[in-house]
Parts: structure tokens; sequence; C-alpha cells
């Protein structure tokens, strides 16, 4: 799975004057290793398409009947390391992008210096540790699904930042705590128009005992999505209901608090894993929650596991609507086109539950095939994780998702 | 008792001695050169090093785990009896650790007289053999 590269030899010659019979775990090394997935999903909902991220463009089901575009990806990584402190992590992911197309991306680049093998200081693009497997949620291999639960994942769709990031790992009884803080920003790239995160902050606890691992975490962000802001200028003009709508709900350097818990057990034949998450803010997004748990069971090289998950919205926001009655009759037609775009906007929290029945197989050392079958219950007023939506997209329908992926790393 | 039942008896306590005899003889232990003066070893600590969760020995001193080559047989069978986790598993742990840049797995070995050797060399050395191919240059370490 880990190889040296030649190269590192010629590293250890160039960069340090090592002494003859230097330990080669700290000497200069070079690292290569990829992951990635191969997938095809189909959706039984025509009229909209089932997408892995909010970014994506395309997904199965109105764009493709199935398609490889939801899962599919390919992670390289080199990961240099100079002496016993300082190490340096670069990974690029290939993947849909926010236009449809593939291209890569940086994920992760970043310095890491050991103060003490358990006290680390990072610098640069890395992953926010968020949720329970938010850093490797892209490594199909290292989870049991075919992608982690979209009901908790969604919550925070952005998956790297630029910044610093401090861990500490201690040692108590069989106990292993890792306490990890993380500041920075992030810009990612969507296709409706500009969104950024500023003032990123999250503290992040893993608690390790045997089999088990709890992990808990906050965090708190100013969210800017200028995407949203020609709607909120048109809506505006309409008087003080307009100025108030736009004052309340527009996404302007808006604070948002995150928090999640979760926990896996895995003594070895069967695991058990769960995960309850939510954000919080005054702006147009509201108070949205998320949970799943996962059970699976191990004979050989087979994992069967069922999963259950939800997504709700813990205070119900109305969606505010320009009073139709008090403009020009040449004009209602500009305040319905708002209204319209003011029901789309609040129709972005996922509101759902789902069942999925899953198996994976490990038909070879660092490959796995896993079939997953998802059956998605979407709220009334909610369209859940679809997008693209089409004249004839019924919000608050159920639809069935069937997903083969095969996951490798090296 | 009846006779069949007898025989039955009979038959599943032989079969289970041979069974139980089998794994002692290819039984595969936890060893450290001799010149580290470690003797025993609490599980959940023999678990955290192979885990890549801690890297020094009880007494704070490094530690550097090593593995088998997963295609050997001892390669499950000591992560199967000391840590209750399957290769599987393990290729999972170490995928999420690389791919985070927290970790990578131990160096891994060709052949158990490789591990005999680097084990032997380095006093901060801890691997697993089995138990009929361990030396005098070996300490087998008491996993508590």
């Amino acid at each position: 799975m880990v190889r040296a590269l030649p190269i590192a030899t010629a590293l250890a010659c160039c960069l340090v004057n090592s002494p003859a019979g230097a330990e080669e775990s700290s000497g200069p090394s070079l690292l290569f290793n990829a992951y990635g997935t191969l997938g095809a999903v189909y959706s039984s909902e025509d009229h909209a398409d089932f997408v892995g991220n909010l970014f994506q463009d395309e997904g199965a089901g109105y764009s493709a009947t199935v398609s490889h575009k939801v899962d599919s990806r390919l992670g390289l990584q080199l990961t240099g390391r100079l002496n016993s402190r300082l190490s340096a992590v670069v990974q690029v992911v290939v993947e849909q992008e926010a236009d449809g197309d593939y291209g890569p991306r940086v994920e992760w680049a970043n310095v890491q210096y050991e103060f003490t093998p358990d006290f680390t200081l990072r610098v640069g693009r890395m992953v926010q540790p968020s949720f329970m497997v938010s850093e490797y949620r892209k490594v199909g291999f290292a989870t049991p699904w075919v992608r982690p639960p979209e009901e908790v994942y969604r919550l925070i769709p952005v998956t790297n930042f630029d910044g610093v990031e401090i861990s500490y790992r201690s040692h108590f009884g069989g106990y292993t705590n890792t306490l990890r803080g993380t500041y920075g920003r992030t810009e990612p790239d969507w296709a409706d128009g500009e969104v950024s995160g500023e003032d990123i902050l999250t503290l992040s606890n893993t608690l390790e005992w045997g089999d088990l691992s709890l992990v808990a975490s906050l965090g708190r962000y100013d969210l800017n999505v200028e995407a949203f802001d020609p709607l909120f200028d048109g809506v505006e003009l309409f008087g003080a209901p307009g100025r108030a709508i736009a004052r309340r709900y527009r996404v302007d350097e808006e604070p948002v608090a995150l928090f999640s818990v979760g926990g896996r057990y895995d003594p070895g034949h069967w695991f058990l894993m769960a995960e309850w998450a939510g954000t919080s803010t005054e702006a147009l997004l509201g108070d949205l929650r998320g949970a799943y748990a996962t059970a699976g069971y191990r004979a050989g090289a087979w994992t069967p596991f069922v999963s259950v998950a939800r997504a709700w919205a813990a205070n119900e926001q109305a969606t505010p609507q320009l009073p139709t009655g008090a403009v020009p009759p040449q004009l209602e037609g500009v305040v319905q086109a708002l209204n319209s775009e003011l029901e789309d906007l609040f129709n972005l929290p996922i509101k759902q539950r789902s069942l999925s029945l899953g198996a994976r197989w490990d038909f070879a050392s660092s490959m796995a095939l896993t079939l997953q079958y998802d059956y998605i219950d979407l709220r009334s007023d909610s369209s859940g994780v679809f997008t693209n939506r089409q004249p004839g997209f019924q919000p608050g329908g159920s639809a069935s998702v069937v997903s083969l992926s095969f996951d490798f790393v090296y | 008792m009846k006779g069949p039942a007898r025989i039955l008896l009979a038959a599943w306590l032989a079969l289970s001695a041979t069974v139980g005899a089998v794994p002692c003889r290819a039984e595969v232990v936890v060893v450290v050169s001799r010149e580290n003066p470690l003797s025993a070893l609490p599980r959940d600590h023999l678990e955290d090093l192979f885990l890549g969760r801690s890297d020094r020995f009880p007494d704070g001193e490094p530690a550097v785990p090593l593995d088998l080559s997963e295609r050997l047989p001892p390669y499950s069978a000591f992560y199967e009896r000391y840590l209750g986790r399957t290769p599987p598993q393990m290729r999972a742990h170490w995928s999420r650790l690389i791919f985070t840049g927290r970790g990578r797995p131990p160096r891994s070995l060709a052949s158990s007289r490789e591990m005999a050797d680097a084990v032997a060399a380095d006093p901060r050395a801890l691997g697993y053999l089995p138990a009929a191919e361990i030396d005098d240059r070996l300490r087998v370490v008491v996993i508590e």
C-alpha cells in the first residue's frame, strides 16, 4: 500500500548529512499514495438529479439514467518527510466540479511540524474536522458506505480550508484523547456564484478507548453568499416588507454555529456508528439538524450494513413573501417571480429521511466493491438532496437510489 | 450416558483437543530485542502502538512497531488475536490516517527471518512472530 520512491534515497543524500546507520524511520522520505472510486448511481426520480454534494452540477435521474459523476473520483497524494519533526502533504482530487466537468483541485497542501509526536502544528490547506469522517469523506475505501450520509455531511458541504491547525494528543490509562483546533477561511467553487466562509474556527475532540471512539466538535464561521445578492437587491426595492426580508435573510458575513457528536464502536465482527450534528444561523438557512446510525456485520470479506438517517429543521422557517396586492398590476409578475425565487432559496436545506441497505465486498487487498440501496422519503415541502428540478418534480415525494462503487487505495 | 452419545462426546473432546493444539504450535507471539528490558505489555498499549495512536513504550522510551507482510498468515493471526481486527479493517484504518496526513503503517517485512533480524537489531523495535521461529536474540513479551 505504501512504497517509498527511489527519489527518497536521492533526497536523503542531498538534504541531510545522515550519520551511517541512521534509522530509516526518521530520515527524509517521499511517499506516493492514491485512492479512488469508480461509481455508478441510478435514481428512480427522473425529474431531478440525485447528487453527492451541494456543489455538483449533474447527477443521476434527470441528467443521466445511470450517472458516474456522483461518486467517481481519484485522489493522488505525496507525503514528504524531511526529518522526525517536519513533514508535508499534498493531495490532489480529480472529481466532478461545479461546472459538471471533471477537474483537479488541491484538497490538502500543508506543512506539519511536530513539537513532540503528540503535539503538532499544521499550516496550509487542510480539511476541517467538523464531523466524525469529514477528513476522509472522499476516501470511499475508508468508510462502509458508498458515500457518507448526506443528511449530516451536507450541513458543511465544503471540505477544505486554508489556515492553521493545532493538534494535541494525550494518553491516560487506556485512553487516547486528541484535541484539535483549526482556524482559517475557504472559497469553494459554486456554479451559482461566489460563496465564502471566513473566520472558520473549529474545536474537535476525539476520545479513543480500545474499540470505542467518541467525537465531539464545535465550530463557527462567517458565511457570505454573493450569489443570493441579486435576489435580495430586487426584493429590497419593494417597500418596507422587502427591506425587512433583505435585512433579515441576506447572507453577508452571517455567523453560523456548528456542532456535532458522534461515536463508533467496532469490536471486529460487527460495528456501530452514529452521529448527530447541526448548524444554526439567523440567516436563511436557519437551524438545521442531521443524524444517522449505521450498523454492519463482517463475515469474511463481506460486510452487509444498514443505515438510517434523517435531516430536519429545528425551527421551521416560513418562506417570507412579498405582498402581491400592494403593487401596480404591471409589477405583479416581477413580485411573483421574486417570490418563487425566495421559495426555491428556502428549499435549499434538505429535510428527508432515508433508509439504506448495502454490502461491501473486500474482494482483494486494498480493493472493495460496495452495493447500496437508499430509500429516500422527502418531507412535504422539501426537495431533499435533489437538484436540477424539472417541471413535474414533486417536493415531498420519495425515491429509490441504487449505487455501485469500486474503491481502491494504493 | 448411552453408547452413541459417549462416542460423540469422546470424538468432540478429541477434536477440540486437536483444534486447540494446532494454534499453540503456530501461535504468534509479540517480541522485542534481548536488549529491550520490556517483559510485559498491557493489551491496550499494544493496540495503541499498532494502530499508530502511540509511539512510546510504557516507560516512555520510543517504540517502533514492525509488521509482517499482509500476505503471510502470521499477519492476520496477530491482528485477529491481539487487536481483534481483520486485515480489511486494518487497511481501512490506515487509509484513514494516510489520506489525512496523520500517520503511516509500520514498516512491513517480507519474511519471519527479516522480522527476527530487524527486531534483534533495534532495541526500540516491537514485532511478532510464530512461536516456533523465535531465537535467543529475541524476548517474548507477555501481553496482559
